[in-house]
């Protein structure tokens, strides 16, 4: 049995339903996140766990207790909020000890674990500050520290870094990740950016109007979405409308231009339609090495990225997004070029539904 | 530039005269108690009346009173309303407006009507001038804290302490009332300005509070009453300033501690 259960939850507003059958198995020490776009009823979910929320629907078992119709305030559950939620009359030391005092813990333990907290996060000349004296990302940090400083069983995080700068943003995720890991505490972290979705977690949920579309590692997540919604969401995509030419060889066409995919195909006929996608980064330029699809293109766009330089080919009558490496010692095309891409047969992706 | 400023300047000169004028006037009024000569014997006379302090303090009493009563009242509710019922909000807004759309004249008639009777009989008990006072308070008391929760994210910190574990008394007790001081305290001293000069329910209820003693002595002499409601204003600004000294402090202390 998993340490964390949510079976069959559903979530209901009024009419709109915000959540609806959704049901996951969380291993003890496992980071899992929840990815997808703004509505989607991330936050609904992390708050059923939490307890804010009662579900309409389904049950919710932590470490073999069903806690479904616990108050939030008996659950074994640490949480970080986006927007901070740091008592703003009390300073970092009170905060972190806020939980340990209610708890009827002995001063001297209260301030030996605030003291630990401190450490974890790195802020141990902090204790005396307010939160007005902090900046966001020290905030979130004692915002943190206050939600372990009980040893809660699940850690649960809504969008902790969305009101950051983007550069705090990359060092706190890392920070966050290091100490779940130090502390082997067991977390959900929602969020609406794939890059930290992919970065940080064990496995991803991908959620779309209220449903899972897909749960796996990060990396079946990129390389093998399994619904044209996860294909779309997760990194940049290409996609376009197929028809099946011959399944046995996994031939398509798109509008005419055959691609040669190593999906299964069994089960589709000759005339089928299909959704084809392949990623920005499995193209190359046919010059220095051929694969199992060679295409005639178009240069239509050239955009440079930093490490990264995008161009947009035309395939056929459909542009595609084309990732290379940025190497100042190559030239790079001109637009209005006619060339050749490649990518390998694996690169494309027949997608189900 | 200098244009605007001088006109700001003439704009303000005027409004310190439109209110200043009838408040020295009062002044050089109550002055004149003794022929041909400015003195403070109006003052004195007041001051030496025993019945004065006597009323001054009963009505001291009650304001405290009402201000604790109003309180605990007020921003549990207003605390529920902003984190439970926010669609409920307007129609507590219309209830605490209720001084201002029934006459204190009808409100008292209603108390004694309905309480004086089986089973209640508290025709003569004092609670139903508290009750009075604190619905003369609603109004403020309900704005000031509704602001004050607006400037604080009740619902994010409501479930920041639940989730470490905190119960309602808790929550209430040691994140909320301390983020409200301030609006609390704005509410306060209203309350109590307002209560100290309230003059109907008092008068009605016959209670031997400061208003009605107020209108006894206009009524009798000429010119104590002139001081006495100087001495009145004078306390209703030394309320306000205590609350704004108080805020201030507050900010002080934060930008002292940012250093
Ligand atoms: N308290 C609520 N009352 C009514 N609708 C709600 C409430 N909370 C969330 N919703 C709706 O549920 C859906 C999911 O919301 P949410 O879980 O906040 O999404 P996300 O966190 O993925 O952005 C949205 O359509 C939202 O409008
Ligand atoms: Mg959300």
């Amino acid at each position: 049995m998993a340490f964390l259960e949510i079976n069959n939850v559903s979530k209901k507003f009024g009419a709109t339903e915000a959540v609806s059958d959704f049901n996951l198995q969380i291993e003890k020490g496992e980071l899992v996140s929840f990815l997808g776009p703004s509505g989607c009823g991330k936050t609904t979910t992390l708050r059923m766990v939490a307890g804010f929320e009662m579900p309409t629907d389904g049950r919710i078992v932590m470490d073999g207790k069903d806690i479904t119709d616990m108050p939030a305030n008996q659950r074994d559950v640490g949480m970080v909020f986006q927007s901070y939620a740091l008592f703003p009359n009390m300073t970092v030391a009170g905060n972190i000890g806020f939980g340990l005092k209610i708890m009827k813990k002995s001063a001297e333990e209260t301030n030996q674990r605030t003291k630990e907290m401190l450490d974890l996060i790195n802020m141990p000349e902090y204790a005396h500050r307010y939160p007005y004296q902090l900046s966001g990302g020290q905030q979130q940090r004692v915002a943190l520290a206050r939600a372990l400083a009980l040893r809660p069983d699940v850690l649960l995080l809504d969008e902790p870094l969305s009101a950051l700068d983007a550069k705090i943003r990359v060092s706190l995720r890392a920070e966050i990740r290091d100490i779940q890991r130090k502390l082997g505490i067991t977390a959900i972290y929602v969020t609406h950016d794939q890059e930290e979705a992919l970065s940080l977690s064990d496995r991803v949920v991908v959620m779309n109007a209220g449903k899972m579309e897909q749960v796996g590692t990060p990396f079946q997540i990129y390389n093998f979405p399994e619904t044209n919604f996860v294909a779309s969401f997760v990194g940049t995509l290409n996609t376009a409308e197929a028809e099946v030419v011959d399944p046995a060889r996994g031939l398509i066409s798109m509008d005419g231009v055959q691609f040669v995919s190593a999906d299964d195909l069994n089960g589709r006929k000759k005339g089928d339609k299909v959704r084809m996608s392949v990623r920005p980064e499995r193209f190359n330029f046919a010059d220095d090495q051929k694969k199992d699809n060679l295409l005639d293109c178009t240069i239509e766009n050239i955009t440079f990225l930093g490490s990264v330089v995008r161009i947009q080919v035309k395939i056929g009558k459909t542009v595609f997004n084309m990732d290379t490496f940025n190497n100042p010692f190559l030239e790079l095309p001109k637009i209005g070029d006619n060339g050749q891409v490649t990518c390998s047969k694996e690169a494309v992706l027949v997608i189900s539904h | 530039m200098k244009k605007i400023n001088i006109w700001a300047w003439i704009i303000l000169f005027i409004g310190m005269i439109y209110f200043f004028l009838p408040l020295i006037s009062t002044l050089e009024f109550s002055m004149k108690m003794i022929k041909d000569r400015y003195t403070f014997e109006a003052f004195r006379v007041a001051f030496t009346d025993r019945v004065f302090f006597e009323r001054f303090g009963y009505s001291v009493l009650w304001a405290l009173l009402t201000i604790t009563l109003s309180t605990l009242l007020v921003v549990p509710t207003a605390y529920w309303v902003h984190w439970k019922l926010p669609k409920a909000r307007p129609f507590v807004e219309f209830v605490t407006l209720m001084p201002f759309v029934v006459p204190a004249v009808v409100l008292t008639f209603g108390f004694i009507r309905l309480y004086a009777r089986p089973p209640f009989f508290l025709n003569d008990r004092p609670i139903l001038l508290i009750a009075g006072y604190i619905i003369l308070s609603l109004p403020y008391m309900f704005r000031a804290v509704d602001t004050g929760l607006r400037a604080i994210d009740v619902r994010t910190l409501t479930e920041a302490a639940l989730s470490l574990g905190a119960g309602w008394g808790t929550i209430l007790t040691q994140v909320i009332f301390p983020n409200l001081r301030v609006a609390i305290l704005s509410g306060v001293f209203l309350t109590f300005a307002i209560v100290m000069g309230e003059f109907t329910f008092a008068s009605l209820l016959a209670k031997p509070a400061f208003g009605p003693y107020m209108e006894e002595i206009g009524s009798m002499r000429a010119y104590t009453p002139q001081a006495l409601s100087l001495v009145s204003f004078l306390l209703t600004w030394a309320s306000i300033g205590l609350l704004q000294w108080i805020g201030r402090g507050r900010v002080q202390e934060q930008v002292a501690g940012a250093h």
